[in-house]
């Protein structure tokens, strides 16, 4: 009531001036001095999702992704995403999707696992589908991924028995669980169904078929304990082709399909000129580090890289450099020094490729990748998960 | 490069398990997280007596080569290699100990770290507790032979706090099994 009493002091106030024709100091009037009534409390909505903005979550434990401007560096709004939750974009750029974990009394009581649908334009919740249960890890994108036409949404579990959950978007409804023992970190496998790295090194590819499905396995590639390809593995949906990052910097390409082709290896180290990394103690090299080491620019086929120099398991380390590598001619063409030791890094999918790296500090820059230049510097921007839109 | 499969062991566990019992009851989840416990410490055993390790210095990882065995409050303890939380020793637990009213998980990951004082290599069992706030105190993320989520045994990301009457994790311990 007092603010009310104010407000319409003002507000008479200014009324009486403009009567008078002049202000207090002899200048007319002008319609910005005037507060004709109290204001209303009012609620904004945003556009959908745009190539160059990012998602970032917050550090651990917090409950939001904050959505950035990379050309201005402003922050537009937040997605809720719950503690541990994974957050997927609808292609159609009309939904935030959230696969999350909740208790009916926080930390304890009834477990309850649902997809929560957002608005892109009102960022209100629309609806939950309710699952049988996920995953509850922070820090990794493979976990929550969607088909290309956004219809259908893959959820890994583990329980600790790996499963992998399907869901029906369209009639946002969970179809079933498809076990899948050894495996993790999905890739979407456009008509076929999805594709997941496994501890024996190969990668397995489930071919979902109406109610059933057949698990096929790669042959061996890669291994899992001694050189291990980080689980946040890089998708191109146009060029239906992931990318494979190893701990020592061994590159792998996949062109996705029933049974998927996985490249040879080329040593990012040795794409620069360098000596390819080891696994060996005391073996000082760059390596790549990070929890979100990778950030691909589809439009140019750059792979940039979170890099660092040390030994052989450092690959959580935060990095000194960005390395940005052709993935078609396998060169490394461009390095740029950073400050902050940060361990995620993204890109928008634009012509501008604005990168923006964050780490620990919950600090967050967004740097050019055609110039190394820093544009923005934004304080509390989160530490966790970044997040684009990718090109449709 | 020595060749590790650590899944084979464990997979053929699971998917047996899987088989045999209803995926949807939380009782037949409980039964795999209690029947899987002792299983996931055995694996890195295996992958010790086919590497015949070498002890040197040269073979030693950065942690290996600067830990400790007097302090077990600190990251650089030797049991912490592969550790990543809150260490219970600083949250009024111990080191196979959950503070007062946590509770332990029946599963974890694992770690073959090196005790300094006799170079030997042993198992140890990162377990979880579960069912209170985030601890807070005295944060490590060591990362020695840590893998990624399709080698769940090895990831330190996971919150192992899987059987427990909550899930909310509150700090690790690290139990020591055995020699590797």
């Amino acid at each position: 009531m007092k603010r009310m009493g104010r407000l319409a002091r003002v507000a008479i106030g200014a009324v009486t001036m403009g009567a008078m024709g002049m202000g207090a100091f002899g200048a007319p009037v002008v319609a910005e001095n005037i507060v004709p009534e109290a204001e209303e409390a009012t609620v904004n909505t945003i556009d959908p999702p745009k190539l160059g903005w990012f998602y970032v979550r917050g550090g651990w434990g917090s409950a939001g992704s904050s959505i950035f401007d990379a050309g201005t560096g402003k922050m537009l709004g937040m997605v809720s995403t719950s503690r541990d939750s994974d957050l997927a974009i609808d292609p159609a750029g009309k939904f935030y999707y959230v696969a999350e974990t909740m208790w009916t009394k926080v930390n304890r009581g009834t477990r309850m696992d649902f997809i929560s649908i957002y608005d892109s334009k009102t960022l209100k919740l629309v609806t939950e589908i309710p699952t049988p249960g996920r995953l509850i890890v922070g820090g990794f994108t493979t976990n929550f991924v969607l088909s290309d036409d956004g219809k259908t949404a893959y959820d890994y579990n583990f329980d600790p028995a790996s499963s992998v959950n399907v869901i029906d978007m369209a009639k946002r409804k969970f179809v079933r669980a498809i076990e899948l023992p050894g495996c993790a970190s999905l890739i979407p496998n456009e008509g076929v169904g999805f594709s997941a790295l496994c501890a024996d090194g190969t990668l397995a590819t489930v071919a979902v078929k109406g109610a059933t499905q057949e698990i096929t396995r790669s042959a061996e590639f890669f291994d899992a304990a001694a050189d291990p390809i980080y689980s946040n593995v890089v998708f191109d949906r146009k060029k239906n082709m992931a990318v494979l990052l190893s701990y020592t910097g061994l590159v792998r390409t996949v062109a996705m399909g029933a049974a998927p082709v996985v490249s040879a290896p080329f040593s990012i180290q040795e794409a620069g000129g360098m000596r390819a990394a080891d696994v060996k103690p005391l073996d000082i090299a760059w390596y790549p580090g990070g929890m979100q080491p990778t950030a691909l620019h589809r439009p140019s086929g750059t792979l940039w890289v979170l890099m660092h120099k040390g030994e052989y398991w450092s690959h959580k380390e935060g990095a000194e450099e960005i390395w940005g590598l052709d993935l078609a001619t396998k060169k490394l063409v461009k390095r740029i020094p950073v400050r902050g030791h940060p361990r995620n890094i993204e890109i928008t999918q634009d012509d501008a490729a604005m990168i923006m790296v964050n780490g620990m500090d919950n600090n967050a820059m967004i740097i050019d990748s055609k110039t190394g230049e820093v544009k923005h510097e934004i304080e509390n921007a989160g530490g966790g998960l970044i997040t684009v839109v990718e090109p449709k | 490069m020595i060749k590790f499969n650590p899944d084979a062991t464990g997979e053929k566990l699971l998917r047996r398990l899987a088989g045999g019992t209803s995926r949807r009851g939380i009782l037949s989840r409980l039964g795999a997280a209690l029947v899987a416990a002792p299983v996931f410490p055995l694996l890195p055993v295996s992958r010790a007596e086919a590497a015949k390790p070498d002890r040197s210095p040269e073979a030693k990882t950065a942690f290996a080569r600067s830990a400790q065995t007097k302090d077990d409050t600190k990251c650089d303890y030797w049991r912490y290699c592969a550790i990543d939380g809150s260490l219970c020793t600083c949250c009024g637990g111990g080191m196979h100990t959950c503070p007062a009213g946590s509770e332990p998980s029946p599963v974890s990951w694992v770690g073959s770290c090196i005790n300094p004082d006799d170079g030997k290599a042993y198992m140890i069992a990162y377990r979880d507790c579960c069912g209170k706030p985030t601890c807070g105190q005295c944060g490590c993320d060591n990362i020695d032979r840590e893998t990624q989520l399709y080698l769940p045994q090895l990831n330190n990301n996971i919150i192992w706090c899987f059987g427990t009457s909550s899930m909310e994790y509150h700090c690790s311990t690290a139990m020591m099994i055995g020699a590797a």
